[in-house]
């Protein structure tokens, strides 16, 4: 499943290489993070690491294959 | 390095949690709040209803203030607050509530004695868990527990097991949760019935004028436009604040920074933190990148990652600047979990592979000062297994692969390692994992593969010491050097496993004796920290004793074992020990002392909770052996439907107790095939045991006179020996069936007065005589013997004895004068007429009986799987002395005065 995932503010080049497994594009003030995700268990586990980076959730929604 | 050897708080506490290792003190300690902090008066006023209310929620994003907030309104709250940071390790519920006690404990308000601890990491007691709440419950004032970090458990079981503790604790307890995401306790129910206090995320911003307070307090000053718009930016997010504070500080133009960070678009904690760190000198950025592969850090750990000496000093500056460092008493101090997060990353991207390094560094210096858990988990992270293996055979740890409690943490790393390249420690802890698991032939290989290179090890050392012949085994004591002799050691355990899992006397011993003369060559305080080495060694031998017959040998090792410290790493050998000695009674006749010694064993292992897959099977065969001397013949059957492990074959004495249990059971049904075909089962062992012959023979003799072969009952025994009651007794009783009264007195009469056993079988020798006396037609005689008989058997409920013995004895008790009372202890019916006190039989369906309520018969299924009065309790959410009301009236419904006859009763009648 490839999921599209907007985090509040612009996330710098060195912490986006805390999510190898997506692409990330810098909007106004925002960043998108999109790719696949494996399972219901990477995608908790990617909300969880967000949060313990201090990245605020504003968006997220699954992409039509 | 000065603070380089006592680890610190961990050596001046004796407890452990049930993994063994020792608690982490700066666990329970609330967190040093920094001379910055803002004490913001509306939450702390908030946060004084917790007193009021069971459960209190602080919920936040990561570095939102919660756990300041906390830690400011339990230390200014003028009573005791036990206080926990929870960590990862916690998912497994004994660890966890281990945790809790010690909590409580350290907070000056301990629960008391009889609740217990939990001894197994993995699992908690039901009733252990009642107990608490009940101890809670009690409690004039209300102990208030906070669990900071709450988030790092996620396990619903033990969400479920708080809210029990939480509902029957009642008034008793105010649980304070601080975490990052909502637990999994019924929070709805609490908010229905107002029994919730809820500070959540928006409660925990910053305001503007607070905002401005805080920055005031790091010598900025800000309008209140700007105070409104660096909240605006923040959203008024603690962490956020102080960083900005941090950064404007180290600026030239602080107001200036503060400006153009409030126009910027960049995730607030990345771009912050990135400007803080770039503007520390370079040996402290280096430094924080380093520290962040570590959960907690002294100094000279700080050292030891950095290569350098100036961690003291740089550790101390960070953390007076209040950036990144948190200070958790005596000398240990942790990066805030936010940043050390983001530092991670930062050091992956800069460094790539270092981290891997880093945490081989890290493993070494922990491993120096004495914390096995976190080297074994450093040692894990960088791949570095012998090492790892090697620090945990060092330490004398071997032993808790054995006991179940560590096999779970660390058989799984292992597991991943490649067998073929393992070194000696490595090839141990693979050996012990393979014979935990009973799989021989996979164990026997890695413990050979371990010796043979432990052997050429020991060759070069002593070589290079002085020139005394290589191999040299009688001395290696004396030579070996201390880190060989732990490995030596650890090989000399397994081995002695291993020989009791292949039935090879000579093999235990020979390790045995090797292993008390290694014992020396050991530092005596590490023998001390790992009693389940001295208890498991115990258990081993006196195991492969009591299958070579050996069985005085046997009980004076596995009694040792019984009496090592009663620590949770000592519980399964010493549990399995006391199973072993109640088949040694059995087997001596005592089948009452065996059954309490079973029972001894299972209440200590339910208590404790030692989870039934890890209780040993030896048990429930011994009680099931029991029932059928006592012709409870179903329950018999259930015990030994229970007592079997799945995915865990037998040792070799717990194969003979399920043969011999089974074989007797089927010849109390007339089964007589079925029985003999059961005795002939093979038991893979090297030795063969001389009771399980011997009981072999004692079932085809059986047999045989079922069968009217009464000759071949005789040849089947063999010749007799004075030195073995229950073969004698056996052979005595064939020979008085094929017509030979005289041999079989004079058999029973060589037997030794010291050596005629337990009621089991001088019940049954009594009788053998009682029936050769009726056969040359001295009555008088007989009858007063079958008394006798009677009496002896009286205690243990001795039935099958005289149900076996054949119609003779049912004309002598029918002609008696009063053995009505002897009938009526054994519950037998006597032939003829109803004497007084006697019981209806048994399976009678006329039988009236007052109809059970239905919470009676709850309680009453309850009782049926063996659980204690305090789990039925906890388990039907009602009080123990409502359980005892009901059983009250159940036992007067079914005319019984105990537990297991009310059982055996219901039973009967068809009620369960």
């Amino acid at each position: 499943m490839r999921y599209e995932i907007r985090i509040d503010g612009h996330l710098s080049e060195r912490l986006a290489k805390a999510f190898p497994e997506l692409d990330h594009v810098v909007m106004s003030d925002q960043t998108l993070l999109f790719g696949q995700i494996i399972d219901e268990a990477h995608l908790y586990g990617l909300l969880a690491r967000f949060q313990s980076l201090g990245l605020l959730v504003v968006e997220m929604r699954r992409l039509p294959e | 390095m000065a603070d380089q050897q006592p680890f610190g708080p961990e050596a001046s506490i004796p407890s452990a949690d049930p993994r063994g290792d020792p608690f982490l003190s700066t666990r329970f300690s609330l967190p040093a709040r920094p001379d910055t902090f803002l004490r913001r008066q509306r939450l702390v006023t908030h946060l004084d209803r917790a007193l009021s209310v069971p459960l209190t929620l602080i919920n936040g994003p990561a570095g939102a203030g919660k756990t300041l907030l906390a830690a400011d309104w339990a230390a200014t709250l003028g009573r005791p607050v036990a206080w926990l940071t929870a960590d990862g390790t916690d998912h497994a519920p004994g660890v966890f509530w281990a945790y809790v006690l010690e909590a409580l404990r350290t907070a000056g308000a301990p629960v008391s004695e009889e609740v217990g601890r939990p001894a197994h990491p993995g699992s908690v007691d039901h009733a252990l868990l009642a107990r608490l709440a009940a101890d809670l419950g009690r409690r004039a004032r209300p102990a208030v527990l906070v669990l900071d970090e709450f988030e790092c458990v996620p396990s619903p079981e033990i969400a479920e097991q708080l809210q029990f503790v939480l509902h029957h604790a009642a008034r008793g307890m105010r649980l304070v949760l601080v975490t990052r995401t909502e637990p999994l306790l019924p929070l709805h129910r609490h908010r229905a019935a107002g029994s919730i206090v809820e500070i959540r995320g928006a409660e925990l911003a910053f305001t503007a004028e607070e905002a401005a307070t805080l920055l005031a307090s790091h010598g900025l000053s800000l309008t209140g436009d700007a105070a409104r718009a660096l909240v605006d930016r923040t959203r008024g997010w603690a962490a956020g604040l102080r960083l900005c504070a941090l950064a404007a500080q180290q600026s030239s133009d602080p107001e200036t920074y503060l400006k153009e960070f409030e126009a910027g678009q960049s995730t607030v904690a990345d771009f912050l933190l990135a400007e803080v760190l770039k503007r520390q000198p370079p040996e402290a950025q280096d430094l924080l990148l380093r520290v962040s592969v570590v959960e907690r850090f002294r100094p000279g750990l700080a050292d030891a990652l950095t290569g350098r000496s100036d961690a003291e000093a740089i550790i101390s500056r960070l953390h007076r600047e209040n950036a990144f460092v948190e200070h958790l008493g005596r000398s240990w101090y942790r990066l805030h979990p936010l940043f050390a997060e983001i530092l991670r990353t930062h050091l992956r991207e800069r460094r790539p592979g270092l981290e891997s390094e880093l945490h081989r560094r890290a493993a070494r210096w922990l491993s120096r000062s004495g914390s096995l858990r976190e080297t074994l988990a450093h040692g894990a992270a960088a791949g570095d297994w012998e090492f790892t293996a090697r620090a945990l055979v060092d330490d004398l740890a071997i032993g808790q692969l054995l006991t179940g409690l560590r096999s779970d943490a660390l058989g799984r790393p292992f597991a991943r390692s490649a067998p073929g390249t393992a070194g000696p420690a490595m090839s141990l802890v693979l050996a012990a994992r393979d014979l935990f698991r009973r799989d021989v032939h996979r164990g026997l290989t890695h413990l050979l593969h371990a010796q043979q290179q432990l052997d050429t090890d020991s060759i070069d050392s002593t070589d290079s010491i002085d020139t005394r012949t290589p191999g040299d085994a009688g001395d290696i004591g004396d030579t070996a050097d201390p880190d060989l002799a732990a490995a030596h050691l650890s090989c000399a355990l397994l081995e002695v496993l291993a020989a009791r899992l292949t039935g090879s006397p000579l093999r235990a011993e020979q390790a045995a004796k090797t292993a008390g003369q290694l014992r020396q060559a050991v530092a005596a305080e590490r023998l001390e920290r790992h009693p389940e080495l001295t208890a498991l060694l115990l258990t081993h031998l006196g195991s492969t004793l009591l299958w070579a017959g050996r069985l005085d040998e046997a009980r004076s090792a596995l009694a040792q074992a019984v009496r090592c410290a009663t620590d949770p790493s000592t519980l399964l050998p010493r549990h399995d020990s006391l199973g072993h000695l109640a088949l040694i009674d059995w087997l001596n006749g005592w089948p009452g002392q065996a059954e309490k010694k079973v029972l001894t064993a299972t209440s200590e292992a339910q208590r404790i909770g030692l989870p039934p897959t890890l209780r040993a099977g030896i048990g429930r065969l011994v009680l099931a052996a029991v029932a059928v001397d006592r012709n409870e013949l179903d329950e018999a059957e259930t015990l030994l439907e229970r007592s079997a492990v799945p995915g865990r074959p037998p040792d070799p004495v717990e194969a003979a107790g399920r043969i011999i249990a089974s074989s007797r059971l089927l010849l109390a049904r007339g089964q007589v095939r079925e029985a003999l075909r059961t005795v002939q089962t093979h038991i893979p062992a090297e030795s063969v045991s001389p009771w399980v012959e011997e009981h072999a023979a004692l079932v085809a003799s059986a047999a045989h006179l079922a069968a009217g072969r009464f000759e071949a009952a005789v040849e089947v025994l063999g010749p007799t020996s004075a030195r073995r009651p229950a073969h004698a007794v056996a052979a005595a009783h064939a020979r008085l069936a094929a017509g030979a009264t005289g041999e079989a007195l004079d058999i029973l009469d060589a037997l030794p007065g010291g050596e005629r056993g337990g009621p089991a079988l001088t019940v049954r020798a009594t009788l053998v005589r009682a029936q050769a006396a009726d056969r040359a037609g001295d009555h008088g005689t007989a009858r007063r013997l079958v008394t006798q008989a009677l009496l002896d058997a009286r205690r243990d409920r001795l039935r099958r004895p005289f149900l076996e013995a054949g119609p003779w004895l049912r004309r002598i008790l029918g002609t008696g004068s009063n053995p009505y009372l002897a009938w009526d202890l054994l519950s037998l019916r006597p032939p003829g007429r109803h004497g007084p006190g006697h019981r209806a039989e048994p399976r009678s369906p006329a039988l009236v009986v007052e109809r059970l309520s239905e919470r009676e018969r709850d309680v009453l299924e309850r009782l049926a799987q063996m659980m204690s009065t305090e789990e039925i309790a906890a388990d039907l959410y009602v009080s123990v002395n409502t359980v005892k009301t009901h059983l009250k009236s159940v036992f007067r419904k079914l005319g019984v005065n105990r537990r297991s006859d009310a059982v055996r009763q219901a039973r009967e009648l068809r009620l369960l």
